[in-house]
């Protein structure tokens, strides 16, 4: 049978382990304590959402990444799309160059940009010196207020030109006769644009906009990367938070983790969930 | 007359972008060909003269020949691998000779978990796979990423596997084909182009990836280039110039090809966010 090999991966190495992390989740189990299971219910939910202020710290970064980077990326990239749609001379050179940042891994985009923030020699500041804004360069990532904004804005780097791509097959699949149609009643550029292309791109806009933030909830290799969640804790999101709790604690312990990892699990389902029937109004998902 | 202001207007924001987009590059490519000497000097001089040599050395005396070849093996067989797979699933999935009862609810299941963070299987994982031995080893990396994009493999290929039209399968089946040879020699063969997307997307998400190499990887020699990377980057952080070799020897054999099939790369990064 054709499904064989893939239900063995799929079963072996997805759905079990998804299985053992809840099972986990309801144990002890710290290489102190002999990594031997301990049965205690829902103690670590209790705890993580009762007084882990860590867990509640990261999560709000977690969210904030998750909600802010959609919100930079889709009016950025759709003004890219638009204009490039508007027949610009070397539309594909442009193209291919904004999509590039997308075939690098994090580890690279990441030292990349701990080049750009450096305070002293850094592009980042080099340029607001430039343009006589001296005042405001400083150490981005050494300040747990900048610290985030400037991961934010290296995942729009890397991001914004495979939402434009999206956005931009979406224009060309547009037919021509709306457009005419619209010219013809007398609606100029700016109004076409408005009243037309952008309602129709709404279903796109939606889609990525939710990829994005999935996406962005579960990031974890450019803090690790670039940060490791400091300063102070200002960049920790909950992905980087459950791999150190697991292997960088005082012990070895997959439990307490596990729980924490299950309740992401639930939100970031139940929020993409929310989302998508709050924003498409009943269309499903698609991907 | 017009039309050339607007054009200039519509150049600005297209040529600030380009400048943000390229530029952190471009600079780190200029780095890779100057020593750490001359980057301390000034970061922004231009290579004169480029040390070509420098790639020799990071090649021979820093690891990444190791590394370049650890990350080769990975991507490589687990492609291959996954590629395999992933079409025969997508095949049995997208037909309907092979219905079965419950092929509907489980492959809505297997669609969902694309959705699934990692977290909620690595740990599990590691205990998995120091139970049968596979922790830290290549073969165990191999098994988690080959399982970990199987499913948008299977939700791509699929939608392609049910274009196809059912009488092209009643000809191959008159012709005396069993299903085995049907699938290899006419279905395969047809869904190439498919199949050439979910393997570059596959490809670059196998050579970056980062988070299981990390938790999986702890001997140096088996290192990937994501994982060296990282490593080198805490322990020689003042060497600049190397490391900005080392991060070209990461990037360019993927940036090169793209160079090439840029349409190629583009459809197969972009074919998991449009609608199939």
């Amino acid at each position: 049978m054709f499904l064989c090999p893939a239900l063995f991966f799929y079963f072996a190495f997805i759905i079990y382990p998804v299985l053992v992390t809840f099972f986990n989740s309801f144990h002890i189990l710290r290489q102190d304590l002999g990594l031997t299971y301990q049965f205690v219910g829902l103690q670590h939910f209790k705890e993580i959402l009762g007084s882990d202020e860590v867990f509640w710290k990261a999560a709000g970064n977690s969210l904030t990444w998750g909600i802010v980077a959609p919100i930079i990326d889709m009016p950025l990239a759709l003004t890219l799309a638009l204009v490039l749609h508007a027949k610009v001379p070397f539309a594909r050179f442009f193209r291919t160059v904004w999509f590039t940042p997308l075939l690098m891994s994090y580890p690279v985009v990441g030292v990349i940009w701990l080049w750009v923030y450096n305070y002293d020699w850094g592009m980042a500041n080099l340029v607001l010196r430039a343009i006589g804004l001296g005042r405001y360069a400083q150490a981005w990532l050494a300040n747990p207020v900048t610290a985030l904004p400037a991961l934010i804005l290296v995942t729009t780097w890397m991001f914004t030109g495979f939402h434009m791509v999206i956005l931009l097959t979406a224009l060309h699949t547009i037919p021509q006769e709306y457009i005419e149609a619209a010219w013809v009643d007398g609606a100029d550029r700016w109004q076409r644009t408005f009243h037309i292309i952008i309602p129709l791109l709404r279903p796109t806009l939606v889609n990525l906009a939710i990829l994005d933030f999935i996406g962005k909830m579960k990031q974890f290799a450019l803090v690790w990367v670039m940060t490791r969640g400091g300063p102070m804790r200002g960049t920790e999101t909950v992905a980087t938070y459950v791999i150190k709790r697991a292997f960088e604690w005082r012990t070895l312990d997959l439990g307490y983790p596990s729980a924490i990892a299950v309740i992401w699990f639930v939100i970031i389902f139940g929020l993409s969930y929310g989302l998508t029937r709050f924003l498409q109004r009943r269309e499903a998902l698609e991907f | 007359m017009r039309v050339t202001i607007t054009r200039t207007i519509l150049m600005l924001p297209v040529l600030a972008y380009t400048a943000f987009s390229a530029g952190p590059y471009l600079w780190t490519a200029v780095m890779s060909l100057r020593t750490t000497d001359e980057i301390y000097r000034s970061h922004y001089g231009l290579p004169i003269p480029a040390h070509w040599g420098k790639f020799y050395t990071a090649w021979t005396e820093f690891g990444y020949a190791t590394y370049f070849r650890n990350s080769a093996i990975v991507s490589v067989v687990a492609v291959c691998l996954i590629t395999v797979v992933g079409a025969m699933a997508a095949f049995g999935f997208a037909r309907r000779r092979y219905a079965f009862r419950l092929r509907e609810p489980l492959f809505l299941m297997i669609f969902l978990s694309v959705m699934f963070p990692p977290q909620i299987m690595i740990l599990s994982l590691f205990q998995i796979l120091i139970k049968y031995r596979l922790f830290n080893t290549l073969p165990g990396l191999i098994l988690v990423y080959v399982a970990t994009e199987l499913p948008i493999t299977i939700y791509l290929l699929r939608a392609f596997f049910a274009q196809i039209p059912q009488e092209l399968e009643e000809a191959a089946r008159l012709d005396g084909c069993t299903d085995w040879t049907m699938f290899w020699r006419v279905m395969f063969p047809i869904a190439l182009p498919a199949v050439a997307t979910t393997f570059i997307l596959d490809f670059i998400y196998f050579w970056n990836e980062f988070l299981y190499a990390v938790v999986f990887i702890t001997s140096q020699e088996i290192r990937t280039l994501p994982l060296a990377i990282q490593f080198l980057v805490s322990d020689q952080y003042q060497d600049i110039g190397m490391l900005a070799t080392g991060l070209m020897i990461a990037t360019l054999p993927i940036l090169v090809m793209y160079l090439f099939l840029s349409e190629w790369f583009v459809k197969g990064m972009t074919a998991g966010a449009i609608k199939g």
